[in-house]
């Protein structure tokens, strides 16, 4: 079983860079992150110049007190990763959607599911190694904590906490956007999928205000970015982590599922 | 017929996104309703079609497969839940931050082990969700809830608050308040050692003491008439603080309880002997609140308050800027609303939670008495007021216009001062702190309840007289670096970060796309 | 190694189609078996259905007494599957893909090495090792695929319409090694080129409509003139004029 997890995953590593879409997206996403980490730089930079000179309401203060609460940790980092995690939902569902759609479109799973494999077995590979790639995503952000870091602006523990919170999150969207490219041949179909459950999932402000009280506390448990804010301060909730995990695992089984149900055709 | 169900998820994307992308001007607007539902009904119209379409299960093993695997999503859906719950329940945590800010330090939970023992009605914490600082304060108000069995957490909105916290003024900076029974009370700065404090000013049985100086023509806290104080006084004595008299002359010193001393606006000197028994009490770590007025001369405002940094113009401040809704709009009544957002005295305060100040004198900032020492000014009249020496003129309503050579700008009316003494500096534990405000009448009984008057005078007592000396919460240890970069770094971190990272990563795969080509 | 195949009474619904109606057959240990058929006769479904990849709406299908409905892992593991057009990862080489299914197969080590090694020279991939498979010549892909079929010596070898598309010679040398296996796997033939099931398969099933319409022997088929003149008598023309 570890020998064909283990090729499985060799193949599906080999056809996710002999893709120049994988490529692509790591450029934009670490392009994106880098542009949108500088931004909250720039500001953070012209806000400290503010409070050393004049102070905010044009009235003296002390020269050189800026408050506490005004850091780089706040200002710059714990934003950004609220950037971040924007930004991978959007460039997640364009290396899942042909993850499983490609294969039942070329006719390469009728290749792997007459082999012998399992279907868990292929859907493990595949979500496997998709979580491996959201993890190189991070990784090509990661320029941004050492910065940080070097400054005094973030212990490593939090660091650590940041990116869990990124990782789990991230393999989350992932496993959706898996989810619904196992269901279909067409990937544009899989993309748009990909794109609207993680989407509609993140937020249910926009349907809170229509629903009762207590629906819209169920609503608000389940969205994603309900889960994803105490990662950024430093904190890992088991519950958040129990939650990213369950979303990982039910898209697993979803694509498991979904190989299964060839059979049942 | 395939089309349909795409073009509603489109259609719901482009509701959800133009919500998010516009909530912040308003709600959900008819361009995004309208997409959602429409949305929602093409996609329910493409299921109903695509159900219509199924043929059935091809066999008997075909339909076992296929419910066997609906049975297991469902069964593995509903597993998730009540893993999910129970996580919930669980409440466990790491908190990996540098200074451990979202765990409560040993003396919080002392309290809350004290909250448990202690009977009567239960303490609650209300967490305004749509408050600015929410989000960084969750995780704190949180550790309360899993630590403090016995304190209840109560989450709020503010434009709809709990009705004992109605009474109580918030701005958009309140982010939790502190409630026992009917009493509440707004944490400021919503860090732990304040919410700690807030609840033990809340529970804990000994008050904090101040003592009123008398016998100088300060205010009289039991005269019921308009111009006098007993409104503060029950209002101090709700709040948990224990207002009493402090008879100068008699004390050779103030006395050893007192957690804070008032000097309500003497209108005669002080006796020498008690100049130097405030001097001896601030220098062992003391708290003063000093209220001054315009037209009144004494040495308090002469000599003492000067040798701690404050100086007292014996002036009076006039502003144009009063508000003509005031019954009487007259230049010497000012309408304060410029505020220190970070000073602890008026961090909560606002340019729409404004305090009206009657008569006011120029509270000003000299020399410190010692270079550790920090003076701030805490509340300004505005840009248009100026500063007449001709006192009884101005108090008389006589002087409406700034004169031709005033040049405008914000008048200080409140400042604080910090004097680190006889203690450790680094926990504020024996830190002398005074608060000079140059005007009593906005605490008399007929203006303490004009607009937020009784909040800047409840804020500079809390600061005064909080609870570290009760609980020496030290502030977490760890702050983040402050430095600015240069412009230099901040342009080496953009061209990296946003140029020669993504660019090299875009080589590579170029480079290695081309080899499997090869 | 060789396997037996029994199908009983095996049918397949999509919906109101009927792409297999009760279809039963046998194929002997070591035998070639060709099965043939006009468009939409039910032949890839039966070899779906024979390599789990669906599951048959009746009947079942047993390899060497193992049903395929209830173990079909455990009869994959003893088959070998070329599918028609063969569905094959482009981007990988030969060598890779092919040590890649070895892996898939279980095969690891000095094992894999020598089953590629053998499987290359069998199918005399040789020149074409290092080349990516998606600039293969179609010839070559179909040799590629049946190496991957070979890998772990299946006993059942399945063939889905391996000539197609293919320049003579290529046939030829194809179907001599098809016919090669003869008595060492079991082999199943599927193919539209009558002459081809009639040069190499033992016996030929005929299906038309999803049914088994006829079933010979070569010698059968040689004594009663052509496969060309069963099948047209049993199934016609296009225009569905028996001659």
């Amino acid at each position: 079983m570890i020998r064909r997890l283990w090729a499985l995953s060799r193949k599906e590593l080999r056809q996710l860079f002999a893709s120049p879409i994988a490529y692509v997206v790591l450029t934009v996403y670490v392009a994106l992150t880098g542009i949108y980490f500088f931004q909250h730089l720039v500001s953070y930079n012209q806000l400290l110049f503010v409070y050393q000179s004049e102070g905010l309401t044009g009235a003296n203060f002390d020269q050189g007190t800026v408050p506490s609460q005004i850091n780089v940790l706040n200002e710059v980092f714990v934003p950004s990763a609220e950037d971040f995690g924007l930004f991978l939902l959007v460039v997640l569902p364009l290396v899942t959607m042909r993850v499983f759609s490609e294969e039942r479109a070329n006719g390469t799973d009728e290749l792997l599911l007459t082999s012998g494999l399992r279907p868990w077995e292929v859907a493990a590979a595949k979500h496997g190694v998709t979580y491996l790639f959201v993890l190189f995503l991070l990784l090509g952000s990661a320029i941004y904590p050492a910065v940080v870091v070097t400054r005094g602006g973030l212990g490593m523990e939090h660091l650590v906490a940041l990116y869990a919170g990124q990782l789990f999150y991230g393999c989350a969207v992932a496993s959706l956007g898996l989810a619904c490219s196992s269901f279909t041949s067409s990937q544009i179909v899989a993309a748009v999928l990909g794109y609207a459950i993680p989407f509609v999932l993140l937020d249910f402000a926009w349907l809170s205000n229509s629903v009762s009280e207590g629906v819209a506390a169920v609503l608000k448990e389940a969205a994603l970015l309900s889960h994803y804010g105490s990662f950024a301060r430093g904190v890992i909730e088991l519950r958040h982590v129990v939650y990213f995990a369950g979303i990982a695992a039910f898209g697993w089984l979803l694509s498991v599922a979904s190989l299964e149900l060839v059979r049942a055709r | 017929m395939a089309f349909l169900p795409a073009a509603g998820l489109i259609m719901v994307l482009v509701g959800v996104g133009s919500y998010y992308a516009t909530r912040s001007l308003h709600g959900m607007s008819a361009f995004s309703s309208v997409n959602l539902a429409l949305g929602v009904l093409l996609v329910a119209v493409g299921a109903v079609a695509q159900a219509r379409r199924f043929r059935g299960f091809s066999g008997r093993e075909s339909r076992r497969v296929a419910l066997r695997w609906a049975g297991l999503l469902v069964g593995a859906l509903a597993l998730l839940i009540a893993v999910d719950v129970w996580a919930r329940a669980l409440t466990a945590r790491i908190d990996l931050t540098v200074d451990r800010q979202y765990t409560l330090s040993a003396q919080s939970v002392a309290l809350c082990r004290e909250l448990e023992q202690q009977g009567g009605a239960p303490a609650e914490l209300v967490f305004f969700e749509d408050a600015l600082l929410a989000k960084d304060v969750r995780l704190l108000v949180d550790a309360y809830a899993d630590s403090c069995k016995s304190l209840e957490l109560r989450d709020a909105s503010r434009r709809e608050p709990p009705p004992a916290a109605r009474d109580i003024y918030t701005t958009t900076a309140t982010t939790v308040i502190a409630c026992r029974g009917e009493v509440c009370d707004p944490v400021g700065y919503p860090s732990e050692r304040n919410i700690t404090n807030a609840l033990a000013r809340l529970t804990r049985a000994d008050q904090v003491k101040m003592y009123f100086t008398i016998g100088h023509g300060e205010v009289d806290l039991a005269s019921e008439a308009e111009t006098g104080y007993s409104g503060i006084a029950g209002l101090l004595r709700d709040q948990g603080f224990e207002p009493q008299a402090f008879v100068g002359p008699a004390a050779a010193d103030v006395p050893a309880d007192a957690d804070l001393v008032v000097v309500a606006a003497p209108e005669r000197d002080l006796m020498p002997e008690e100049l130097a028994v405030l001097d001896r009490y601030l220098a062992r770590g003391g708290r003063l609140l000093a209220l001054a007025d315009a037209g009144q001369r004494s040495n308090f405002y002469a000599e003492f308050l000067p040798r701690w940094g404050f100086t007292l113009d014996d002036a009076v401040v006039l502003d144009r800027a009063s508000s003509p809704l005031l019954r009487d709009p007259k230049p010497v009544n000012l309408l304060v609303h410029l505020f220190a957002p970070y000073n602890p005295v008026t961090r909560n305060l606002s340019q729409r939670t404004m305090v009206l100040l009657p008569r006011t004198r120029p509270v000003d900032l000299g020399r410190k008495p010692q270079p550790d020492d920090k003076l701030d000014r805490a509340a300004f009249a505005s840009q248009r007021s100026w500063i007449s020496r001709d006192v009884s003129r101005a108090l008389a309503g006589n002087e409406t216009e700034a004169p031709p050579d005033a040049t405008g700008h914000e008048i200080s009316v409140v400042a604080t001062g910090r004097y680190p003494r006889g203690g450790d500096e680094e926990t504020s534990e024996h830190e002398a702190r005074i608060v000079v405000i140059g005007n009593r009448e906005f605490v008399s009984n007929r203006l303490l309840d004009a607009l937020y008057n009784r909040d800047l005078f409840l804020n500079a007592v809390r600061w005064l007289g909080n609870d570290e000396q009760h609980i020496a919460l030290s502030d977490k240890g760890w702050t983040p670096n402050q430095d600015p970069l240069t412009i230099q770094q901040t342009l080496g971190y953009f061209y990296f970060l946003a140029f020669a990272l993504p660019e090299a990563l875009l080589l590579l795969g170029i480079f290695a796309w081309w080899r499997q080509r090869a | 190694m060789t396997a037996k195949i029994e199908a009983r009474r095996v049918s397949k619904r999509f919906g109101s189609v009927v792409a297999l109606d009760e279809l039963s057959l046998e194929v002997a240990p070591g035998e070639v078996f060709g099965i043939i058929g006009p468009n939409g006769a039910g032949k890839t479904t039966f070899l779906r259905i024979l390599t789990g990849y669906w599951l048959a709406s009746d009947g079942d299908v047993f390899v060497d007494g193992v049903s395929v409905t209830r173990d079909r892992f455990k009869v994959q593991a003893t088959l070998g599957y070329a599918c028609e057009q063969p569905r094959l990862y482009g981007d990988h080489r030969v060598e890779s893909f092919l040590r890649m299914m070895g892996e898939l197969r279980g095969l690891g080590g000095e094992r894999l090495r020598e089953a590629t090694s053998i499987a290359v020279t069998r199918l005399g991939l040789e020149s074409v090792l290092h080349r990516r498979i998606g600039v293969l010549s179609k010839g070559f892909r179909q040799r590629v695929a049946l190496a991957q079929a070979l890998l772990h010596e299946p006993a059942l070898l399945i063939v889905d319409e391996p000539t197609v598309g293919l320049d003579p010679a290529q046939q030829i040398e194809l179907r001599r090694i098809i016919a090669g296996f003869r008595g060492s796997h079991t082999v199943l033939l599927c193919t539209h080129q009558l002459h081809e099931a009639e040069m190499i398969c033992d016996r030929v099933a005929l299906l038309d409509r999803g049914k088994l319409a006829a079933l010979a022997t070569a010698d059968e088929i040689r004594a009663g003139g052509s496969l060309e003149s069963l099948f047209l008598a049993k199934v016609g023309t296009s225009a569905g004029v028996a001659q």
